[in-house]
């Protein structure tokens, strides 16, 4: 049991502590949002694809561009942010549209790699291929667009 | 416990503070994220190839330690130390040249580098010829006071474990098998080949496919297939359900179909056209002819909608659908059926809302006796929310069916009804859901019974 002089104590203070709180959560807010990176979507160096088609590509509603197979990988590096940036979509959901699409359609979601340097290196060997990283690669490949 | 009141409000405003500073420290540090977190990889790498390194010493060393025992015993030891084995030839100074220490690890460490990059290229080009194809399904079991299927059963049931394959062919070449063991009306299991389609990918908006597949009418037929985790409700309405579980629409077409989605202004048109063998009705349920009907007569039927994929109408579809067939059964003598259906579908589907409503008109003829001409109409309306909690839905389901249409009067499923249900999805996990059903069904020609029932399934996808 508390007396009323404790709990009068106890409440006053709140006011200032809530203002710490809110203080930090809104430095945090802002450190996360400075701490979200760029995502460059690269495609194999003859792959020529417009950034609107990129979401299209990562759910397999696109598999060509021009006459040629695209072939995307994951990474699971980057996903997070790629999924975010520029699929508006939570790893759930991703994952949860391609259990549908696979089921519905026979398609095979995009093979995952676990690295930028991973990425870079299937897309540089796979003609066709697709994928993102976090920092912007080197030659060899298509930046099709940064996010 | 005065004293210690006293002190709360530093003792509250200190660590807020505290944390906030700390915090807010973040930003700063948040201005090098990027490079921080390069360094960090880098550092990440630079750890795994110093242990990669001290491996192979290790492995060099015991080497050059047999090595060594070898040239003693035989009293020819060369000059230079031997490389590694894995190393290649720059890790090893040329015959007769002496090495210095650092330029021999310089080398190795190259080396390695070399390696390291061989292995992460060989990684990220592997395929999956080396790693099969994988096999994903779903299963569901459950309880109920009537049995989904067969209202007459009661008690625990056995849904289906259904698998599924897609393996990844040529460029444009596409493949799905779907086979289900599942539990008949009756309690026996059967295993059924529900899918068995090869296809070719013309472009991004024209896929052909041959073989088994899900007739494309309506939106159900298509969308949930026999996965129950798939779908949001318990079960699929009675009269699309499949054929061997009460459905009375040809729900499998073994034909040809071709299909695809074109972007037209802010949506997409999707189209579908098929043709296949007509179905025949034996022993009262429907049968899609595997392997060809004895009379040769074709089902060809199409579906044309319109997605909206922004704008106040985003995740609407609007859809029209229609098949023709002639439709026999194993009567003596046989009946023989011009089965004509047309009707229309719209689905409102979004991360907030999964509202389906469908209509199916019969204008079927009889082709071997007199009765003419019949006409029956069969639908359904379901609104569901998607909740954080869940999904709750409500459905209405109908058919009018005329008795005197042998296309139904053969089905034994054919009879009218009408069913109010509703019911609600909680998803455990993101391969495991929980639905509830409450139903009160209506019988109205064949029998006028009425009955009511609660049903529980439990479905995961792996």
């Amino acid at each position: 049991m508390q007396s009323g002089s404790e709990f009068k104590q106890r409440r006053t203070p709140l006011p200032r502590a809530g203002i710490g709180w809110l203080l930090g959560a809104a430095l945090t807010a802002l450190s996360l949002r400075a701490a979200a990176g760029d995502v460059y979507v690269v495609c194999n160096a003859g792959i020529s694809l417009q950034a609107s088609d990129i979401r299209d590509v990562f759910v397999g509603e696109k598999s060509f561009a021009g006459t040629a197979r695209l072939a995307p990988a994951d990474n699971s590096a980057a996903q997070a942010a790629f999924l975010e940036k520029v699929m508006k979509l939570d790893a759930r959901k991703y994952a949860t549209l391609w259990t549908k699409k696979s089921f519905r359609d026979g398609a095979n979601p995009p093979p995952l790699r676990a690295t930028d340097a991973e990425a870079i290196a299937y897309v540089r060997a796979t003609p066709g291929g697709c994928s993102y990283v976090l920092r912007a690669p080197a030659e060899g490949v298509t930046v099709v667009a940064k996010f | 416990m005065r004293r210690v009141a006293m002190k709360l409000p530093g003792a509250r405003l200190g660590p807020a503070l505290l944390l906030g500073l700390l915090i807010g420290t973040v930003p700063v540090r948040a201005v090098g994220a990027e490079r921080a977190a390069s360094v960090k990889e880098l550092q990440q790498k630079l750890e795994e190839s110093l242990k990669a390194i001290q491996a192979l010493t290790e492995r060099v060393r015991e080497l050059e330690a047999r090595q060594a025992g070898t040239a003693v015993a035989a009293s020819a030891a060369p000059a230079a130390a031997p490389s590694a084995p894995a190393a290649p030839a720059a890790a090893s100074p040329a015959p007769g040249q002496a090495a210095t220490p650092g330029t021999t690890e310089s080398a190795r460490v190259e080396a390695l580098a070399q390696q390291l990059d061989q292995l992460e290229t060989a990684n990220a080009s592997r395929g999956t010829a080396d790693t099969g194809v994988p096999l994903h399904g779903f299963a569901d079991v459950g309880v109920s006071t009537h049995n989904p299927i067969n209202a007459d059963l009661k008690g625990f049931n056995v849904g289906n474990l259904d698998f599924y394959l897609t393996p990844r062919l040529s460029d444009r070449g596409r493949a799905l098998f779907e086979m289900n063991t599942e539990v008949s009306g009756e309690g026996s299991v059967g295993v059924d080949l529900e899918r068995a389609q090869i296809g070719y990918q013309l472009a991004d908006q024209a896929t052909v496919w041959l073989g088994r597949f899900h007739s494309p009418y309506g939106y159900v037929n298509t969308a949930l297939h026999h996965g129950a985790w798939v779908n949001n409700s318990l079960r699929r309405p009675g009269f699309l359900q499949f054929e061997d579980s009460g459905g009375i629409v040809p729900a499998h077409t073994v034909g040809l179909w071709l299909t695809g989605a074109p972007r037209v202004g802010l949506g997409k048109v999707q189209y579908d056209a098929y043709v296949g063998n007509s179905q025949q009705i034996i022993d009262g349920v429907l049968d899609m002819r595997n392997a060809g009907n004895t009379h040769g007569h074709l089902i060809v039927g199409g579906r044309l909608g319109y997605l909206f994929n922004a704008g106040a109408a985003e995740g609407l579809t609007l859809g029209v659908h229609a098949f023709s067939a002639h439709i026999g059964d194993n009567a003596l003598p046989a009946n023989m059926t011009r089965v004509l259906t047309y009707g229309g579908y719209a689905v409102y589907d979004t991360d907030q809302w999964e509202n389906i409503a469908e209509v199916y008109l019969f204008d079927n003829e009889d082709l071997s006796g007199t009765s003419g001409k019949h006409h029956s109409n069969a639908g359904f309306v379901q609104l569901g929310y998607r909740a954080s909690w869940g999904v709750p839905y409500a459905r209405y389901e109908y058919t009018s069916l005329d008795q005197a249409d042998n296309y139904f009067g053969a089905q034994a499923s054919g009879y009218s009804y009408h069913r109010s249900a509703l019911g609600l999805r909680f998803d455990l996990s993101p391969d495991a859901a929980v639905k509830l059903e409450f139903a009160d069904t209506q019988l109205t020609d064949r029998s006028r019974d009425q009955y009511g029932a609660g049903l529980m399934q439990y479905a995961i996808r792996f």
